[in-house]
């Protein structure tokens, strides 16, 4: 396996990883295979459970991961739902639910029934892939562990105590799945052992939070960054050590890390709050299904597994833990940070309004945006002038960071001040560089390129200021062009004019424009693709197949160095024939 | 970012290396600072041994600007090659700066 499979890869190579999505709307399936393939991802579709079952019992072994919708007509999703997670044959396959509203019991009764994952709808393209992502390696790992219970025959079911220490993440999967064999329910027992064991490592010795876990494995980097941890000089004499014993009553399986424990009271129940995130309920799963104790000690770098002979139904009452709930420690910045991600992406166009487009024009706009690891500054936006014109425009301030998105903020509000001016890209980039040049504080500025499709005058009229130049190509010939982004950035001195620039745009044409993210960061070798590569990019999705902005994106997502450095906007306007 | 002050009869050069980017911007604050201790009329920036600006390191060069500007400063930028050029056309900072091809 590479260094960092890409969101779709499939660990065992045999073939690609395919998720079943199940929604009634139309739209919305087309949007999610859309999102899905550019993450590298195979799909089919259902339009409610009836479907969905129906190609589930056809082929049980044909999918990896179920995106779920919660309301549908015939079938709904929790009635799938309790149906999959009944069929051995279908039970771990993932199941991610996308809901636009659920209330605390929605959300708890679909954790109980085994849903992996809540995905808010309007879906954020990015969050869905890491989930996705996430899904797929959670259940790869437990069919692992699983598998080698079953093939190790050890002297360790004779144990009565014994003391162990590991490091790394192999050894702690071997010592899970040994002591597992010696549990009276060994299937459970693995799997929770192994996410104690895991978190030891990861979230004790190494440092690692819930939040860096679910980045890095979204980004593909999660078991380099392991590797990377376990050599570094601060972590690599950190072990884990385990204390076993066994009684006539129970098994007592004491985990010690060497790390500054954390905050136990808020992860032993399964929070509603966090089935939206990617990570941390792995404790709350152990807890309630794998073990009939699991007692912390603080500051929670010690706990207690336990498991009784007899079961569940002999084992006494676990007593409540006896603090109220502490808020969880993750920091405030980053939740400040996710919200300000969250609003700067409802900046965005719509898919209502990008389908009112295709309606009336006949070209279909695709846009992408994915903002940098710290915030970024850029913005799209899209604009139906009439029937025959369609305004696209992509902006990027310099910087990083809540400067850079409070700029994004002004700048969405200064264009909607703008209306008059929409029909002249030159005058509205002057006046939006006299706007911003009064607010701007010195070394701020913004780059932007500003262009009206006509599909009556079949021409692009369009702006720049110190933009990446848009790229035309057409579908036939694969001839492309080049247009010109120079131009004084906005912000940086009142008297800039900018001039308006014209290339033709005929039936079959297709128009691409990015932010500078795209030329300039680099791959994992450290290599930029430039201007180049942009244009072969392109020319690559034209005459391949998806003509869309996920498919331009596709082969340079998958080789980019992770995180991105600055914020990645692109827009891809199709004039089919 | 690597640089050097080199300087002359007509004022301070900043010679600049390797790359400018966004990671550099406190360091480059303080050689603004260095640079205009100096109280001449002209700083010189040489981005003859510069391989790489990003979009963050023409602010950088603004900031410069400006700052020199309050102390009644001219800057002049030297030579720059390759991408650093192509970027400063794009940006068209010849409105701006003076630039010395070279």
């Amino acid at each position: 396996m590479g260094a960092s499979p890409g969101f779709g890869e499939h660990p065992d190579q045999s073939r690609a990883t395919r998720v079943l999505i199940v929604d009634d709307e139309r739209m919305n399936r087309q949007l999610l295979a859309a999102g899905l393939r550019g993450g590298g991802y195979e799909t089919a579709m259902a339009a409610d459970g009836v479907e969905a079952w129906d190609a589930l019992d056809r082929d049980p072994f044909g999918f990896d991961v179920i995106l779920l919708d919660r309301r549908m007509p015939r079938m709904d999703g929790m009635e799938l739902l309790v149906k999959v997670k009944a069929d051995p044959r279908l039970a771990d396959i993932p199941v991610v639910m996308q809901t636009a509203y659920a209330s605390a019991e929605d959300v708890a009764a679909g954790v109980e029934a085994g849903v992996f994952y809540y995905l808010a709808k309007p879906l954020d393209r990015r969050l869905m892939l890491s989930v996705v992502a996430a899904a797929v390696e959670v259940r790869l790992r437990l069919n692992r562990l699983k598998g080698d219970l079953g093939r190790q025959a050890t002297a360790l079911t004779l144990l009565e105590r014994g003391s162990f220490r590991f490091r790394t993440l192999a050894e702690a999967n071997t010592l899970a799945v040994a002591l597992a064999q010696v549990c009276p329910r060994s299937t459970m027992a693995v799997v929770g052992l192994s996410e104690i064991f895991t978190n030891a490592i990861e979230h004790g010795n190494l440092a690692l939070s819930n939040q860096d876990k679910a980045r890095l494995i979204a980004e593909g980097g999660w078991t380099k960054e392991i590797e990377a941890r376990l050599d570094a000089p601060q972590f690599r004499d950190k072990m884990v050590s385990v204390e076993f014993e066994r009684t006539e009553a129970e098994i007592r399986i004491l985990v010690r890390d060497q790390g500054e424990g954390f905050n136990w009271r808020a992860h032993l129940d399964f929070d509603p709050a966090r089935a939206f995130a990617a990570f941390g309920r792995g404790i709350a799963m152990a807890r309630r299904l794998c073990f009939d104790a699991l007692d912390y000690r603080d500051p929670g770098n010690e706990v207690v597994c336990v498991q009784r002979r007899g079961g569940e139904a002999a084992a006494p009452m676990v007593p409540p833990p006896d603090v109220a709930v502490i808020p969880a420690e993750a920091g405030r910045d980053s939740e400040d940070i996710r919200l300000a991600r969250a609003m700067q992406s409802e900046l965005l166009p719509q898919p209502e309004l990008l389908a009112r487009i295709r309606w009336s024009t006949g070209l279909a706009v695709t846009g992408f945006h994915e903002s940098s690891s710290d915030l970024g500054g850029d913005l799209w936006g899209v604009d139906l002038l009439d029937e025959h014109r369609v305004a696209l425009w992509l902006a990027d301030f310099s910087g990083h960071g809540v400067t850079a998105a409070l700029n994004v903020f002004r700048l969405h509000a200064l264009i909607s001040n703008l209306d008059d001016l929409r029909g002249r890209p030159g005058s509205f980039l002057g006046e939006l560089n006299r706007r911003l040049e009064d607010v701007l504080p010195v070394g701020q500025y913004a780059t932007m390129l500003y262009g009206i499709l006509d599909v009556r005058a079949r021409q692009f009229t369009y702006a720049a200021a110190a933009a990446p130049a848009p790229v035309k190509v057409a579908l036939d010939d694969l001839g492309s062009l080049v247009g010109d982004g120079s131009g004084l950035p906005l912000g940086v001195a009142a008297g800039g004019a900018y001039g308006e620039r014209k290339m033709a745009f005929l039936p079959g044409d297709l128009l691409f424009m990015a932010s500078d993210a795209l030329a300039e960061s680099p791959d994992e070798g450290g290599t930029r693709i430039g201007g180049g590569g942009v244009v072969d990019l392109v020319r690559g999705t034209v005459a391949g197949g998806a003509i869309n902005v996920d498919g331009v994106l596709a082969p340079f997502l998958a080789t980019v160095r992770r995180p991105l450095h600055d914020d990645l906007t692109a827009i891809c306007c199709l004039w089919p024939k | 970012m690597r640089y050097e002050i080199v300087d002359g009869p007509d004022g301070p050069t900043l010679m600049l290396r390797d790359q400018l980017t966004f990671a550099d911007r406190d360091a480059f604050d303080a050689v603004i600072a260095k640079l205009l201790a100096r109280h001449s009329k002209s700083v010189g920036v040489d981005l003859a041994g510069l391989d790489y600006m990003d979009s963050a390191g023409l602010g950088m060069l603004l900031t410069l600007r400006d700052r020199a500007d309050r102390e009644r400063a001219d800057v002049k930028l030297l030579r720059p090659k390759g991408e650093v050029r192509e970027l400063l056309v794009l940006a068209c900072f010849d409105s701006l700066f003076p630039i010395q091809q070279g």
